[in-house]
């Protein structure tokens, strides 16, 4: 494993506390390449953006100027998940919040970027544990006795 | 199992709660007296059912000497998450808060540290 000294620490250390060193230290060994980091930020972003709308990974691996394995392989490496599973989790939180809010299943459904009830319904029990009905209706409950 | 709470080791209580509620804009969910000193809890306005800080007055006094090396060591006892680190740094900066680290990226998450004047370092991150 390469060596890092403190004279790798592009600032003067001693005007570092410990954490601050050991924290460029890390950033120097786990992530050296910045650019990379922004453009694989930027895909999140656009998720966190558009996860309404119908979104293409390929599109996005190659607006990122990755091929689509390459992008997958970085983008797990930086946020421990794949873009899929990013994106269904960005999904299902939105859908949660729609669903507390009162709007009807097949609504949220749409709200959220999927084209049929039956898969949202299957993946957010999956995630979940529980349909997107029961869910809204214990929430709703919870709510009515909280007033 | 569930978590509902988390705490960090206050110097002064009063002060902590001025701190986190005046200048970090934290509500307070609950202050129950309890002889010398209180149950004290704040929470994110954000998440105002979310999980509760506990914040616990330093009744032990080894607690004071882990306190004191974590905070000269620059090393954070706990982390908040925030939408927009400069946007927060910029407001805190402003309200007078110290740094120990600024906004610095560290791969996907950009994290600053400061000083809550209670004897502790915070950590604020964004990801």
């Amino acid at each position: 494993m390469e060596m890092i000294t403190l004279k790798d620490i592009p600032v003067n250390p001693a005007s570092l506390t410990f954490y601050h060193q050991q924290v460029l230290r890390i950033k120097k060994r786990v992530f050296p390449h910045d650019d990379l980091c922004d453009r694989i930020a930027r895909a999140k972003q656009f998720m966190d953006n558009f996860y309404s709308g119908p979104i293409d990974l390929d599109s996005m691996a190659e607006e990122a100027c990755f091929s689509k394995f390459h992008f997958i392989r970085l983008f797990k490496k930086n946020y421990g998940r794949t873009p899929y599973q990013y994106l269904t989790e960005v999904r299902m939180a939105a859908a949660k919040e729609l669903l507390q809010s009162g709007m009807p299943v097949s609504e949220v459904c749409a709200s959220v970027g999927f084209d049929s009830v039956s898969s949202f319904t299957g993946l957010f029990k999956k995630i979940t544990g529980t349909t997107p009905f029961v869910f809204q209706k214990k929430k709703r409950s919870g709510q009515k006795r909280q007033f | 199992m569930r978590i509902r709470i988390t705490s960090i080791m206050v110097d002064d209580q009063d002060k902590a709660l001025t701190f986190y509620t005046g200048v970090l804009g934290f509500i307070k969910k609950k202050e129950i007296p309890m002889g010398e000193h209180k149950w004290l809890t704040v929470v994110s306005k954000e998440e105002q059912d979310g999980v509760e800080l506990l914040l616990e007055p330093m009744g032990f006094e080894p607690a004071r000497v882990y306190q004191k090396a974590l905070f000269d060591a620059g090393i954070p006892l706990t982390a908040f998450h925030v939408n927009d680190i400069q946007k927060e740094y910029e407001r805190l900066v402003e309200a007078g808060v110290k740094f120990s680290m600024k906004p610095t990226k560290m791969g996907p998450a950009t994290i600053a540290v400061f000083d809550d004047t209670c004897g502790n370092n915070i950590q604020i991150v964004e990801v």
